[in-house]
């Protein structure tokens, strides 16, 4: 089939004033159907089960934005799963922290953006991820540190729950649980699919709420697609004494039918045919 | 070495609060007037030696200097990645310190001989390593890397054998530090195994061989001036408590390689023969080929004085 030209519907930045999380979640969803398809690269569904959670944050619920990107006391998100990067560079983009332009040769010779999180100066992308479990201990100096010197802000640490196999994961939580770091937040993206299986199949985690909770956080689960949601826990931490963990229940590949709770989607890019399946569903669901 | 370093490390903080000390649960009996003085400056992580440096790297970034101690395997080999992804990628100004270099835990066995670091860190990029070889060597590399910021690792010992040096010591990064000359060859160190070079030195002598020894201490940075009018003079023997490969002795090289110099070069490093050996570190050396006579034996035969 001819591959249709869909320049003209990707949005590639809109004023920041005029995004709400929800348009934010729907323009980078076409985004990472369309670059994927364009660049032929992998972690889709990740990417989409994810996206929910970094448009809230990334739309007013953490505080952060280009204005303040220097600032020492503003919110820090890190996304610790950096083979989601397709999902954070989409909303970087269509958010205004990165230009315009910058994922139109992802992947490719030279490009600024590639398979995984990197980080670069200014763009609100904290740390370089792609290696699991990197970003908890990371994200718990930041917030260490802040406590410490009396520094205000939050400190967001997007994580997969495949990283819950990772053994910094409980060390750090070990850690922030020892220093009382009411400014550290973790969120897992608990879509249940690790890169070859069900994370059940693999190595079970739940009861998870009830691990994080017996390591001294606090903790929340939701559904980590109901936006409503997502942004009303965020604002609870604040007064809490602790870390906490807010296990975000999603669909690994949520949006596209076809793609949805399918370990195959962690590998494949949809095809020129399946591209237009997919944003035709998307859509008819607006 | 420890002892100096932490007094010196101390002496920076009080006046810079931006100086912080993290430990991997250890230095018992070693960082009570830092923590008791400073507390807000010192963290003891727990032993978890991966998210320790992570969480270093995070804490670098918000603009601190963050010195992170433990066993010089542990804070090396154990936690490779996260120096690589968050420090040395990062840029994130965090230094290194790893105590008890090469044979210097002895008895208590290889898990605790620091012999590949050297070697591991080298293939890091940005990561400055520095050896000391004396206290006075480790009072002056600590108050340079207080007051710089680059990413780095400090390889200590937990005591020297003997000093090297006196307190009139000022060291220029980069600069090899020659402490005795001689016109005949060099022989290079790094680290307090500088005592047997001394005494190979000293026999050489008594068989008309006069040579130079210099501590080398700036391994990253090596100082090509010395190293050209080393290769005028004659053979240089390198010698260095780490495993052959990839050492202080591969940095000379590689440094020699790449300032096209041709030189006789030899490598006295440890053989590492029978890892599960028990014994004190002079023990450790001898039997791994660390020895004045292996010295002396590699200094003649690069001369071609060997019958």
């Amino acid at each position: 089939m001819e591959f249709p030209d869909y320049e003209g519907i990707l949005v590639n930045s809109l004023p920041q004033s005029n995004l709400t999380s929800t348009k934010i979640a729907k323009e980078s969803r076409k985004k990472i159907l369309i670059i994927s398809n364009k660049a032929k690269t992998s972690h889709v569904g990740s990417s989409l089960s994810v996206i929910d959670i970094l448009s809230v944050l990334y739309s007013g619920a953490a505080n952060i934005s280009k204005d303040t990107i220097e600032s020492k006391t503003r919110d820090v998100i890190i996304l610790s799963k950096g083979h989601a990067s397709l999902a954070l560079y989409s909303v970087l983009t269509i958010a205004g922290f990165l230009p315009e332009h910058s994922l139109d040769n992802y992947c490719s010779n030279g490009a600024l953006l590639g398979g995984h999180v990197t980080s670069k100066e200014n763009s609100g992308v904290e740390l370089s991820t792609g290696s699991l479990g990197h970003g908890l201990p990371y994200g718990l100096g930041i917030a260490l540190s802040r406590k410490n010197y009396g520094l205000g802000g939050r400190i967001f640490v997007i994580i997969s729950d495949g990283e819950c196999n990772e053994g910094t994961t409980w060390e750090s939580a070990l850690i922030a649980n020892q220093h009382g770091l009411n400014n550290l937040i973790v969120i897992i993206d608990r879509n249940s699919i690790q890169s070859l299986d069900f994370t059940e199949n693999t190595l079970k985690l739940e009861p998870l709420e009830d691990k994080w909770k017996s390591f001294g956080w606090n903790t929340k689960q939701i559904s980590g697609h109901d936006h409503q949601m997502i942004r009303n826990v965020l604002e609870l931490n604040s007064s809490q004494a602790g870390p906490l963990c807010v296990i975000a229940n999603t669909i690994k590949g949520k949006g596209v039918s076809f793609m949805e709770n399918s370990v195959l989607w962690h590998y494949k890019f949809p095809d020129n045919e399946q591209l237009v399946m997919a944003l035709t569903e998307l859509d008819l669901n607006e | 070495m420890r002892e100096q370093f932490t007094k010196t490390l101390f002496e920076h903080a009080k006046s810079n609060p931006n100086i912080v000390l993290i430990t991997g649960d250890l230095g018992f009996g070693l960082f009570e007037p830092f923590s008791q003085t400073l507390p807000k400056q010192f963290i003891n992580s727990g032993i978890n030696e991966q998210s320790m440096m992570g969480m270093a790297a995070g804490y670098a970034s918000t603009g601190k200097r963050v010195f992170v101690y433990s066993i010089a395997n542990f804070v090396t080999l154990r936690c490779l990645e996260q120096i690589r992804n968050n420090i040395s990628l990062m840029n994130n100004s965090v230094v290194i310190v790893g105590v008890g270099g090469g044979y210097d835990y002895g008895s208590q066995g290889y898990t605790h001989h620091a012999l590949e670091d050297i070697a591991v860190m080298r293939s890091i990029p940005n990561i400055e390593i520095l050896v000391p070889a004396d206290s006075f060597e480790t009072r002056e590399l600590t108050s340079y890397l207080a007051l710089t910021e680059r990413p780095s690792y400090l390889r200590l010992e937990k005591s020297t054998s003997q000093e090297f040096h006196n307190n009139e010591l000022v060291m220029l990064p980069g600069k090899i530090n020659e402490i005795i000359s001689g016109e005949h060859g060099t022989l290079i160190f790094s680290g307090s195994i500088g005592d047997i070079a001394l005494q190979a030195a000293k026999k050489l002598n008594d068989m008309r061989f006069f040579v130079s020894v210099a501590s080398l201490s700036f391994v990253t940075n090596i100082d090509s001036t010395y190293l050209k009018l080393a290769c005028k003079k004659g053979p240089i023997v390198i010698i260095e408590e780490h495993s052959m490969i990839g050492g202080v002795g591969s940095a000379i090289l590689e440094k020699l390689n790449q300032l096209s110099l041709v030189a006789r070069v030899g490598i006295i490093g440890s053989s590492q023969n029978n890892l599960s050996e028990i014994g004190d570190k002079q023990y450790l050396r001898k039997q791994n080929g660390l020895t004045i006579d292996n010295i002396i034996l590699r200094f003649k035969a690069l001369v071609g004085a060997l019958n």
